[in-house]
């Protein structure tokens, strides 16, 4: 009798965990584990390949990071993320253009991004303000009309580099840039720990920490505090006299400048600034990541930044390899897209308490 | 209610047969076949059938090939059956026959060859139909691109 | 008063004056002859008539802009790509293809429905997610079932690595069959007539489809969930068949259209398709909760005429043809953009001004 209570009481238990952990993240997290766990029966090097996950990890944390201050503010999940990325692609250009190099140009890269990020940020969280209700999908938009209207700009912009422009007809920029003696590795290579296979990019990985420790920090302020509030209950943060507008801009620029660092540390960890059509749909595995790492569509933490963001690069860098060597089939980019997509749509579809 | 219930569902079945008979139909009036016209002479068992100076075919009215000794022509058609119009000039300057042609093409092929100097002459299908089986495409390993999530924005109907 | 409504024209029309108005500043400088746009103009009328025609359905239920129209495209492709392995050609051809895709939108349309009845208030994101979720299983299908699972015998469709369809598959075989069934031109503008009867056929279906017991609920289901859902009416199963029907709808549509194009692109043809058309839509001024059959027909023009005009005066403009080729995807997004915000303002200030009213009705009381 006791024995049968005591086992209702246990599934009950691993039911209220895979509850509250997700029944797809659950399954997600085993799937990588086991990509682990085949990798060197198939012949795939797991040094090599845990080096990739944490490079990788590296190189998009802080553009998942970005997600999290406007899901906290009641915006949703940003999709218009590609506007804080063209903030980071001006800031890149900008500084090539001006005739930084090495790692001082990652710097003023970041320097000069973030007034761009301000500015757009700034009318980007306007706009979301006259708007609330309907954030996510004006998001995407505002994203793409951004960056298509950065497809002209950047043909017509008087950019003389001739590092970044066509060699022809010596103007408007190529649709790759090569990072090679700017800040390819500027964060990557500080520190960095080599053993055999295995290197860790620990400046990057630091450089991570430290936003992420400050997202934290933020988010204990007085100001933190009032953003959580705004997103969980909109009418008792205004009555207990909270500017929500004032807060909601904040989180909005906040999202946009991480963007705009965040695919500078991208491009200085893959070697290559991409422009054009690249940022296009850039939002999306950063959505999906945030979502893997257990966050919902109005709430988030770092912790899920960190975990969602391992579970979604450890799948994409170790589906092509594992598969390629067990079956010579790769059908990695098509899980990758049913992963990520399916992921959101999980999030989307979940009854979210006090939200509209 | 049942009643209703009852009605609608004989409704749905009905539809549902008239949609695969459609389908059906299809499926034998719509299938295409290439039809490759030959004008060449043909040996066997000891019987030789000469070709004729010309040949013009008209499929539909319209012509789609004038043969000369040894050439072929081609068309495409649609359905199980071809109907040709022929004009055969047996020798060069010299008078010619129209004559009205139909014959059924075997479903399972997608390209038959027809040697039309061996149909005039009477054999069996068996002698004159043979299937065209065509030259495997240059296997220039196409490279298979994945689209992204979205695929190429700038073609969009060029 | 006069000017107020002066004003009021205007603000409702903005977005197909402007378009107008570029048009007009193009269409001079590019320097195409009249005859060759009124050609291209009248060629995709019938192309995406019925395409655009299928989003109205969903935005009469409340549904608004049906991202996830691409559901309907993929099946119809599906169809097309076996019609042509199993070399049915010509009308029979697309036929079958529309016959096949049918079951497959309803399935699609289906899934689509459900979970759009499980993000209500935030369908329009929700679709657009699952546009891109199927178009990853369109392409696990497409490019490793096909061949193995679903049999594909002609090595003109199939890759040469045995599995997988190539990226673009001919439909020469019924190329512009459809369009040319009742050979017309006037004028040296030649006009697809077998096409446009089929869309005004389709007009016909979606203005009785108003006025049916099921459209009445779906206006009522668009209108006000809450007041239809106590009126008796099953919102969820209303929902669904709007999605089905529209998905449907757009299935047929891409066929139609493929036929016009003479190829598919397999793994790209029905990615922008979606984009595009609402864009059409939305350009003949129709809003993500009110849209007309005048409205599909002044945007395809409109749109079109901007979309052939924009690159060439573009290129004329700034000596860069990559200038207007971007202007134009610019635009497109751009006017998705500004519709999307009046719209959710004009609902915002209702929703103010409900309240407002409330608030004095009970000060009165």
């Amino acid at each position: 009798m006791s024995d049968k209570a005591q086992g209702v009481s246990f599934t009950d238990r691993v039911k209220g965990f895979a509850e509250s952990f997700g029944l797809p993240r659950l399954i997600i997290a085993g799937f990588l584990l086991l990509l682990l766990i085949v990798s060197p029966f198939v012949g795939a090097d797991l040094p090599t390949q845990i080096s990739n996950i944490i490079n990788r990890f590296s190189w998009n944390g802080i553009l998942v990071l970005a997600m999290v201050p406007m899901v906290h503010s009641g915006c949703g999940l940003n999709f218009g993320l590609p506007l804080g990325i063209i903030s980071g692609l001006l800031g890149a250009t900008l500084s090539i253009e001006l005739g930084f190099t090495g790692s001082t140009s990652f710097f003023m890269a970041a320097i000069l991004a973030t007034p761009f990020a301000l500015v757009f940020g700034s009318l980007y969280g306007w706009l979301l303000n006259k708007i609330k209700g309907g954030e996510m999908m004006i998001a995407t938009y505002v994203g793409f009309s951004s960056v298509s209207m950065m497809c002209m700009m950047w043909l017509l912009l008087p950019y003389h580099s001739p590092n970044m422009v066509w060699g022809m007809a010596g103007k408007g920029l190529r649709t790759t840039i090569s990072l090679e003696g700017y800040y390819t590795q500027a964060l990557a290579k500080i520190l960095q720990i080599n053993i055999g296979n295995l290197s860790i990019p620990t400046g990057a990985i630091l450089f991570f920490a430290l936003l992420a420790f400050g997202m934290w920090a933020f988010l204990h302020t007085k100001t933190g505090t009032a953003m959580t509030a705004v997103g969980s209950n909109p009418e008792f943060a205004r009555s207990a006299g909270i500017n929500v507008n004032k807060i909601r801009l904040i989180s909005v620029v906040m999202s946009t400048w991480l963007a705009a660092i965040g695919i500078l540390v991208y491009e200085q960890g893959f070697g290559f600034i991409q422009l054009y059509m690249a940022p296009f749909y850039m939002a999306l595995p950063a959505v999906s990541a945030i979502l893997i790492g257990g966050a919902t569509v109005n709430k988030a933490s770092v912790t899920n930044v960190i975990i969602g963001t391992i579970l979604f690069q450890g799948i994409v860098t170790m589906t092509p390899t594992v598969m390629n060597n067990m079956i010579h089939l790769d059908m990695s980019e098509v899980i990758r897209i049913i992963v990520s997509n399916g992921m959101i749509l999980y999030a989307l579809t979940r009854k979210t308490e006090g939200s509209k | 209610m049942s009643k209703i219930d009852k009605k609608t569902l004989i409704i749905r079945a009905v539809a549902l047969l008239i949609v695969i008979m459609i389908a059906a139909a299809m499926f034998v009036i719509g299938r295409g076949h290439t039809i490759y016209f030959d004008n060449k002479s043909f040996e066997a068992g000891g019987e030789t059938i000469e070709t004729p100076y010309s040949i013009e075919v008209y499929v539909k009215g319209e012509k789609v090939a004038k043969l000369k000794a040894g050439e072929r022509g081609k068309a495409d058609i649609m359905g199980q059956s071809l109907a040709m119009q022929l004009v055969v000039t047996q020798e060069k300057g010299g008078a010619s026959t129209k004559m009205n042609v139909k014959l059924p093409i075997p479903y399972n092929m997608d390209g038959v060859i027809i040697n039309i100097p061996v149909m005039l002459a009477g054999k069996t299908p068996a002698d004159y139909m043979t299937e065209f089986i065509p030259a495997p495409p240059s296997d220039d390993d196409e490279d298979v691109s994945v689209t992204e999530d979205a695929g190429e924005l700038m073609e969009f109907e060029q | 008063m006069k000017n107020f409504k002066l004003s009021d024209f205007v603000s409702r029309f903005s977005v197909p004056l402007m378009f107008v108005l570029i048009c007009a500043v193009c269409a001079p400088i590019s320097g195409l002859s009249p005859s060759y746009l009124i050609n291209e103009i009248v060629t995709r009328m019938g192309r995406n008539a019925f395409l655009i025609l299928s989003l109205l359905i969903p935005i009469m239920a409340g549904m608004g802009l049906n991202f996830s129209m691409t559901l309907g495209a993929m099946a119809g492709e599906i169809g097309l790509i076996l019609v042509c392995d199993w070399q049915i050609v010509g009308i029979p051809g697309m036929i079958l293809a529309m016959i096949i895709s049918i079951p497959i939108s309803a399935l699609l349309g289906l899934f689509c429905g459900k979970v759009l009845n499980m993000a209500k208030g935030r369908e329009m994101i929700t679709s657009y997610i699952i546009s891109f979720f199927i178009n990853g299983i369109y392409q696990l299908v497409v490019l490793y079932m096909m061949g193995p699972v679903i049999p594909i015998k002609h090595s003109s469709i199939k890759l040469p690595r045995g599995y997988g369809v190539r990226n673009t598959v001919s439909l020469l075989s019924m190329r512009q069959k459809l369009d040319n069934l009742i050979p017309l031109s006037i004028a040296g503008v030649k006009i697809p007539v077998a096409t446009f009867i089929i869309v005004f056929l389709l007009c016909l279906v979606i203005v009785w489809f108003r006025k049916t017991k099921l459209g009445q609920d779906m206006r009522a289901v668009g209108q006000d969930l809450e007041v239809a859902k106590d009126a008796g009416i099953d919102v969820e199963r209303t929902r669904i068949i709007s999605m089905v029907l529209s998905t449907v709808f757009a299935g047929v549509g891409m066929i139609i259209y493929l036929q016009n194009m003479g190829n598919i692109a397999t793994y790209s043809s029905h990615s922008q398709i979606g984009m595009f058309c609402i864009a059409a839509l939305l350009v003949g001024g129709a809003s993500v909760d009110k849209a007309s059959i005048g409205n599909v027909f002044l945007g395809i023009v409109l749109f079109h005429t901007m979309f052939i005009v924009a690159p060439k005066a573009g290129t004329v403009i700034t000596g860069d043809s990559m200038i207007g080729e971007y202007f134009r995807v610019f635009v497109s997004y751009a006017v998705i953009t500004v519709a999307l915000i009046m719209y959710e303002t004009n609902k915002r200030r209702k929703m103010n001004k409900a309240g407002e009213r409330l608030a004095m009705e009970q000060e009165e009381e």
